[in-house]
C-alpha cells in the first residue's frame, strides 16, 4: 500500500465533552476527500487539528508518512498545510494583494516589494475569478462572496511544489453556482498535479461532484469512508443522522394553548425571505438548521433588534393584541431574549451577579428616576441563586468567575426576574457542562408547563427532539418544513436542513 | 458553610468599597507628605486657595464621570464653561438681566452644547469623540463671538457665590458642588438611571437585549454633563468676577485626570463619583502643594502628569489581583 499524504490514526478531543472519539482518516495523495456530518459532528475540531490550530488529546498525525504534529499555525503552514477558513481570515483593513500573501509577502531590502505582490495576487485573482476588482482595493469594500474569492485565492497561492495538503471548509457557501464550478475545476486540476485535499461542505451535490472519496463523520466517530461514484445524497444524510435509534419518548404534557406570539411575513435584511410562524402557550417550538441558516437572525428580528422589512410581530394575551418592533417594548410586554454569544450579547462583564440578575427587570419599576436599592437587588438574587441552584459565592461574586453553565443560569435567573413568558434561546446550552445542561433543559420544561411560549433554537438536534413539540427547519435563510411531535424523525429533520443547499445549483 | 458565604460577602463588600478607600488613603499621605515639607500648607490662605478652585472643577469632573461610565467621553466641556460664562456676562452687562436670569441662560446654553453632543452622538451615531471634539471648537468660538472677544468685567454682585460664607468658611459654590456630589453618587448608584448607565458602558448589546432604550440615556449623560459644565461656568465666572473667553482651557483634560484617578475607566462601565472627587482634592492638593514648595510651572505639570500615569497603573495593579 502506498503512504497516504496525510493518515489519521485514533485522534481524540474533548472539550467540555469528546468531540472526536478515535477517529482514523487516511487522505490519499492526489486525491479530493469529502467530509461531511451535521453541525456538532467534529468536522471543524478535526481540521483544526490538522491545520495547527488546536492540539490533540491522543492520536497520531503522519504526513507522507512522517511524524506530523504541528506547534500552531505556522509550522504547519511551512510544512506545507493550506487551509481556506470558513470564518474568514482575512484582514479588513488591508488590499485584497496584501491579504492573499498575508504569510508571504514578497520583501525588497528593508520594503515591501510592490510589483511582485501586485503581480502574484493579479494571477491569484485571475484564477478564482475575480476580474473586474483591481488587487489595490481595501477587503473591507468587498461583499462576502468575493471575500470568501480571496480566502481561497489567499490558500491557493502557496507554492504548489511546498503544498501538500489543502483544507477547504465550506468553500462555497457564499459563492453562486458558476464561481463555485470554477473552484471546482481548480481543485481538480491541483489534483490532477499531485495535491491533496480535503473539501468540507454542506452542499452535498457539490461534494458528491468534485470528491474522489467521501468520509461521514457524526459525534466525532467515522461512519463511512467510500468512493463518491458507490454513493448517493440519501446515503450520506442516512449515514450523518444515523440509525433511527434516537428517543422519541413522548413527555406527556397537556395540550398547547392559544396563539401567544405570532409573526406574520416577517422580513429583514438578514433574513430576507418572509416567514409566518406561531407559538402557543405551554408549547416549546424548535428552530433547526445548518450553521447560516439564518436561525440567530431571525430571532433577533422577532425580539425587535434589527429594523424589519415588511411584516408583523405581535404578543397576543388574553386577547389584547400587542405589536412588537423594539427591542425595548419586547422587553416591557414580557418578551426575553438568551442570545448565542453569552460574553458579546449576554452578560455584564466585570460586574456582579446581582446587578446581572436585575437588569431586564428594573424596566416593571416604571422610571428611571426609581430606587435601585443595592440590599434589594442582592436579596433578588440571593433568592435566584438559591433557586436555580447557580453555584457562585454569593450575590456580589463577579459573574466571569462563574463557570459558562452558571453563567447562562444567571441570564435566565435575570428573565425570571423580569417576569417572561415569552421566550427566544438562541443555544441555550452550548458550552456547557452536562448537568447544567440538565438543569437548564428541566427548567425550559418548567417554563413550558407554566404555560409559558418558548422558541429555541439549536445546532443540537438531539437538544430539539427531546425538548420541542414542533420543529421549524430552516435551510438558507428559508422556512422549508415544520414536523409536529411524533412526526418527525431526524433524516426528514436533515434532509429539510439540507434541502436548499442542494436545489441550489438547479437555480 | 453558611459562615463561609457571609466571610465571602464581607470580603467582596471590602474590596467594592477598597476603590475608594485605596485614593482616599492616597489623599491622605499626599496632605501628609506637603504638611510635613511646606512649611505652611496648613494655613488658611492655602486651604481657600484650594476650595475657592475646586467647585468648577468638580463639576464638571462629576459630568465627565457620568460619561465615561455610559461609555462615552465629553471633551466639550473647558469650552462649554467658557460659553457658559460668556452668556452670564452678556445677559448680565450688556443685556442688563437679573443675575439669577444671567445664570439660568448660562446653565442652559450649557444643556443645548450637552443635547447637541448627545443626539449626534446616540441618534445618528456619531463617534462621541469626534462630535465632542467639534464641539470643543464651537464652544470656544461662541464664547468669542459672544463676548466680542472681551473679557466682560461682572464686579461683586456675583462674588458672593465664590467667597467663604463667615460663619462656614467655606463658599456658596463649594457647598453647592458638594450637594452635587453627592446627589449624582445616588444617582449613580441607587436609581434605575445609574444602573443602565453602568449597563450601557459595560455592553451594550446586552443592554439592549435587556430591554433597555440606550439613545435616551446616553443622550441625557451628554446633556448633564452640558449642564455641569455650565454650571462650572456660573462658578468659574464668580471666582473670577468677570467673564472670559479664555476661561477652562483644557479643563477637559483636568477633568478627565481627576476621574481616572478616582478610579473611572475610559473603556465604560465603571467608575464612582466620590472617587472623582477625590481625584480632584488630590490634583487641586498636589498643584498647591507643589506651588508652596517653590516648584517652578514645568516641573508642576511633569509632577502632575507623573501623578496620573501612576494612578492608571495603580488601577491596573488592582484590577489585577
Amino acid at each position: 500500500m502506498m503512504t497516504a499524504r496525510l493518515a489519521i490514526e485514533g485522534l481524540s478531543k474533548r472539550f467540555a465533552a469528546p468531540v472526536l472519539k478515535r477517529t482514523s482518516l487516511r487522505i490519499e495523495t492526489g486525491c479530493v476527500h469529502g467530509l461531511v456530518g451535521e453541525n456538532g459532528a467534529g468536522k471543524s475540531t478535526l481540521i483544526n487539528i490538522v491545520s495547527g490550530l488546536l492540539k490533540a488529546d491522543e492520536g497520531i498525525l503522519q504526513l507522507n508518512g512522517k511524524t506530523y504534529d504541528p506547534h500552531g499555525r505556522k509550522e504547519a503552514l511551512g510544512l506545507g498545510i493550506a487551509l481556506a477558513s470558513q470564518e474568514l481570515s482575512l484582514i479588513e483593513n488591508l488590499s485584497i494583494a496584501e491579504n492573499i500573501l498575508l504569510t508571504a509577502l514578497p520583501q525588497k531590502l528593508l520594503s515591501l516589494d510592490r510589483r511582485n505582490l501586485l503581480r502574484e495576487a493579479n494571477r491569484m485573482m485571475t484564477e478564482v475569478g475575480l476580474f473586474h476588482i483591481s488587487s489595490d482595493t481595501l477587503l473591507s469594500q468587498l461583499s462576502l462572496a468575493e471575500k470568501q474569492l480571496v480566502e481561497l485565492a489567499k490558500a491557493l497561492s502557496m507554492d504548489p511544489a511546498r503544498c501538500q495538503l489543502l483544507i477547504l471548509d465550506e468553500p462555497t457557501s457564499a459563492l453562486t453556482q458558476p464561481q463555485a464550478d470554477r473552484l471546482h475545476a481548480i481543485i481538480r486540476q491541483r489534483a490532477a498535479a499531485g495535491l491533496s485535499v480535503i473539501y468540507v461542505s454542506h452542499r452535498l451535490d457539490d461534494v458528491l461532484q468534485v470528491c474522489d472519496s467521501i468520509s461521514v463523520l457524526r459525534d466525532g466517530e467515522m461512519q463511512l469512508t467510500a468512493p463518491s461514484s458507490a454513493l448517493t445524497s440519501k446515503d450520506l444524510i442516512t449515514a450523518m443522522s444515523g440509525e433511527e435509534l434516537f428517543r422519541n419518548e413522548d413527555h406527556g404534557h397537556s395540550e398547547s394553548g392559544d396563539v401567544r406570539l405570532r409573526v406574520k411575513n416577517f422580513s429583514s435584511a438578514d433574513y430576507p425571505d418572509p416567514i409566518s410562524l406561531e407559538c402557543h402557550r405551554g408549547e416549546i417550538l424548535g428552530l433547526a438548521g445548518l450553521t447560516g441558516s439564518g436561525r440567530s437572525e431571525l430571532l433577533h428580528g422577532i425580539f425587535g433588534l434589527v429594523r424589519k422589512h415588511q411584516g408583523e410581530v405581535t404578543l397576543i394575551e388574553n386577547g389584547a393584541e400587542i405589536s412588537i418592533d423594539s427591542a425595548s417594548k419586547a422587553v416591557a410586554n414580557g418578551m426575553a431574549l438568551i442570545a448565542e454569544d453569552r460574553k458579546s450579547q449576554g452578560i455584564f462583564s466585570n460586574k456582579s451577579v446581582a446587578l446581572n440578575t436585575t437588569m431586564a427587570g428594573l424596566g416593571k419599576l416604571g422610571s428611571s428616576l426609581a430606587a435601585a436599592l443595592p440590599k434589594r437587588e442582592q436579596q433578588i438574587s440571593a433568592e435566584m441563586i438559591e433557586r436555580l441552584q447557580i453555584k457562585c459565592e454569593g450575590p456580589l461574586q463577579v459573574i466571569d468567575r462563574l463557570s459558562g453553565g452558571n453563567q447562562q443560569k444567571v441570564l435566565f435567573a435575570r428573565w425570571l426576574q423580569a417576569e417572561a413568558e415569552v421566550w427566544l434561546l438562541d443555544e441555550p446550552t452550548r458550552g456547557i457542562d452536562v448537568n447544567a445542561k440538565i438543569a437548564i433543559h428541566n427548567q425550559l420544561k418548567e417554563l413550558r408547563d407554566n404555560g409559558g411560549a418558548l422558541i429555541i433554537a439549536s445546532s443540537e438536534l438531539e437538544e430539539l427532539i427531546t425538548l420541542c413539540d414542533r420543529i421549524l427547519v430552516l435551510s438558507n435563510r428559508k422556512a422549508i418544513a415544520t414536523f409536529e411531535r411524533g412526526r418527525w424523525s431526524k433524516e426528514k429533520i436533515l434532509a429539510a436542513a439540507f434541502s436548499e443547499h442542494q436545489t441550489q445549483r438547479a437555480v | 458553610m453558611n459562615t463561609d458565604r457571609t466571610a465571602a460577602t464581607w470580603w467582596n463588600r471590602l474590596n467594592l468599597a477598597f476603590d475608594e478607600l485605596f485614593i482616599l488613603i492616597a489623599l491622605l499621605l499626599l496632605i501628609a507628605f506637603f504638611s510635613v515639607t511646606a512649611d505652611n500648607f496648613f494655613s488658611t490662605g492655602t486651604l481657600s486657595a484650594i476650595l475657592s478652585q475646586l467647585p468648577a472643577l468638580t463639576v464638571v469632573t462629576i459630568g465627565m464621570t457620568l460619561v465615561l461610565i455610559s461609555g462615552g467621553i465629553d471633551l466639550s466641556v473647558g469650552s462649554v464653561v467658557a460659553l457658559s460664562g460668556a452668556v452670564i456676562g452678556v445677559a448680565f452687562t450688556v443685556l442688563g438681566l437679573p443675575l439669577f436670569v444671567a445664570a439660568c441662560l448660562g446653565i442652559v446654553a450649557g444643556g443645548c452644547a450637552g443635547l447637541v453632543n448627545g443626539v449626534l452622538g446616540s441618534y445618528l451615531r456619531l463617534p462621541i469623540f469626534i462630535v465632542t471634539l467639534g464641539m470643543l471648537e464651537v464652544g470656544r468660538g461662541l464664547a468669542y463671538m459672544v463676548t466680542g472677544s472681551q473679557t466682560a468685567y461682572i464686579g461683586p454682585s456675583i462674588q458672593p457665590l465664590a467667597l467663604p460664607i463667615d460663619v462656614l468658611g467655606v463658599s456658596p459654590a463649594f457647598l453647592l458642588s458638594l450637594g452635587l456630589v453627592v446627589l449624582a453618587q445616588l444617582a449613580l448608584t441607587r436609581t434605575v438611571f445609574g444602573r443602565y448607565l453602568i449597563a450601557i458602558g459595560t455592553n451594550e448589546q446586552a443592554a439592549k437585549i435587556s430591554g433597555i432604550r440606550t439613545e435616551p440615556y446616553l443622550t441625557w449623560v451628554l446633556v448633564i454633563s452640558g449642564l455641569l459644565a455650565g454650571v462650572g461656568g456660573l462658578m468659574n465666572t464668580a471666582y473670577l468676577g468677570a467673564s472670559d473667553p479664555n476661561a477652562a482651557l483644557g479643563l477637559e483634560l483636568s477633568a478627565i485626570a481627576a476621574a481616572v484617578i478616582g478610579g473611572t475607566s475610559l473603556m465604560g462601565g465603571r467608575g464612582s463619583i466620590v472617587g472623582a472627587f477625590i481625584g480632584v482634592l488630590i490634583i487641586s492638593v498636589l498643584q498647591n502643594g507643589l506651588a508652596q514648595l517653590g516648584v517652578s510651572e514645568p516641573s508642576k505639570r511633569l509632577i502632575t502628569g507623573l501623578v496620573i500615569i501612576l494612578a492608571v497603573l495603580l488601577d491596573r495593579w488592582r484590577s489585577h489581583s
